[in-house]
């Protein structure tokens, strides 16, 4: 499945609106907010269609997998918008991950965990909140939020260690970066040591950079970390590739037209995170080229002058206005 | 006193919403501490024990509570010695949970990082036997351990 979809759940007293992006949407926040109330009501719709009183209005299948056989069922579910209820403990399973990986669905997980084995975006991470009354006095309207809001409003221009998540091309290019600059850059060696690094350091200023295409998983611990006094930001890009496309180096109209609306051109049968998918793309596009990519191996036309400072250009809320601007 | 288990535990009830439903009493209901949490999470009111107003349903039984109001509620009334996953509750159920580790020794497991930021608090951290008395000493110790 590709595209985003819209979602309208509903029914006389409560009415949701929500649009869905990505293959992997997780639902979590406060109690009370209305989280069962939403699964009740999609069971209910598709228990008994629009004689349950409820109404569900979308593009797809909308279904709602529950049980200790979900395995089974899950295997007669296609292009559909697949719905998971809070403490449905599959659903953190190394299992589950593999079941819905190179499927055809979207899955809407509502969990508090962090479900380390799937690569959700710090994007897809929702809260839902009442926003008002809707038609009349007597039907509340919920909506989604995204709890993690902007991915780079609170990055710093001057920390003293930079940590990023990436051991290949990502980091030999922030290293560069940073080397320039006399600070520090170290490699995670993937996402799920960076908390570790994180206490370490503790007592520095502290940049994160990593894929914010996956790093769903790790944002409560990282934004714990920082809600508890710990100085962290966060850089979170869909993924050092992503950054590449969009510097403009490359010279394709197909590219400028992908990144403008990703969802329609990424296929969740064959991309589990779109980190996967742009990496596939750079290396595409790049092939032939003198802008050859590799995930492994840095080209080291990337570090050259005109090449760094097309790159560093959308790297502009990490670096000062001179960084951005000059290679030197 | 609080005790927190973080990640799985054998014989945890993982689902309290569910085993609330088949285990609840009425006068559980009716208790002027659930009465005061439901108000509080749910913004309900407890009409009787088989009665509540809820703003946005109307008139709900008790099966119709949040989850994090029916695992609260678990917390402070069933004496089973059942151990309940708190991760049912959101953040705005970390007050009420610690209220209650106040009269009693509270056990539970977690499978995220609620937010204890009440402070002062004194809660016992098995996995590692560490009491700890401030947010950042309870995240730096949760952070290694979900």
């Amino acid at each position: 499945m590709k595209g985003k979809y819209r979602v309208i759940v509903q029914d006389k007293r409560i009415r949701y609106d929500f649009t869905i992006h990505r293959n992997i949407t997780v639902i979590r926040g406060d109690s009370a907010t209305g989280k069962t109330t939403l699964l009740d009501m999609l069971t209910a719709y598709a228990t008994a269609g629009a004689e349950s009183g409820t109404t569900v209005n979308c593009e797809k299948n909308c279904t709602v997998l529950t049980g200790m056989d979900w395995k089974n069922r899950l295997a007669g579910i296609h292009d559909s918008l697949v719905f998971m209820d809070e403490l449905a403990r599959f659903t953190a399973s190394e299992d589950f991950a593999a079941a819905i990986r190179n499927t055809d669905n979207y899955y809407i997980i509502v969990s508090r965990e962090p479900l380390a084995n799937l690569p959700y975006s710090v994007d897809e991470i929702y809260g839902i909140r009442t926003s008002g009354k809707y038609g009349g006095l007597k039907q509340t309207y919920n909506e989604f939020y995204r709890i993690y809001g902007s991915r780079d409003s609170l990055v710093y221009q001057d920390p003293s260690l930079v940590i990023a998540e990436d051991s290949n091309s990502g980091y030999s290019f922030f290293r560069n970066i940073y080397d320039k600059k006399g600070i520090s850059c170290v490699s995670a060696n993937g996402k799920s040591n960076i908390h570790a690094l994180l206490q370490k350091s503790a007592g520095t200023r502290i940049l994160v950079i990593a894929d914010g295409a996956a790093f769903g998983p790790e944002m409560e611990r990282i934004h714990r970390l920082i809600e508890s006094g710990h100085t962290i930001a966060l850089y979170l890009p869909e993924s050092f590739e992503w950054i590449i496309l969009r510097s403009g180096l490359l010279k394709d109209s197909d590219i400028n037209a992908i990144l403008e609306s990703p969802e329609d051109y990424i296929e969740s049968s064959l991309y589990f995170s779109w980190e996967r998918f742009f990496t596939a793309l750079l290396v595409e596009k790049s092939q032939g080229s003198y802008l050859r990519y590799t995930k492994k191996t840095l080209n080291p036309v990337y570090l050259n002058d005109k090449e760094r400072l097309a790159v560093s250009k959308v790297l502009s809320p990490l670096l000062d206005d001179d960084a951005a601007h000059s290679t030197r | 006193m609080l005790h927190i288990h973080f990640g799985n535990l054998d014989g945890e009830i993982y689902n309290p919403p569910l085993y609330f439903l088949h285990q609840y009493e009425d006068e559980w209901i009716t208790d002027s501490l659930s009465a005061e949490m439901i108000r509080d999470v749910d913004k309900s009111t407890v009409v009787g024990p088989r009665l509540i107003d809820s703003p946005v349903l109307g008139a709900i039984s008790p099966r119709e509570l949040s989850g994090g109001v029916k695992t609260l509620i678990l917390m402070a009334h069933d004496n089973s010695g059942s151990i309940f996953n708190a991760s049912a509750c959101g953040d705005n159920c970390a007050k009420w949970i610690l209220k209650i580790a106040e009269n009693k020794d509270l056990t539970i497991t977690l499978h995220n990082i609620m937010k204890f930021d009440q402070e002062p608090f004194a809660i016992h951290i098995l996995n590692t036997d560490q009491v700890v008395h401030t947010f950042r000493e309870y995240v730096d110790a949760a952070v290694m351990l979900i």
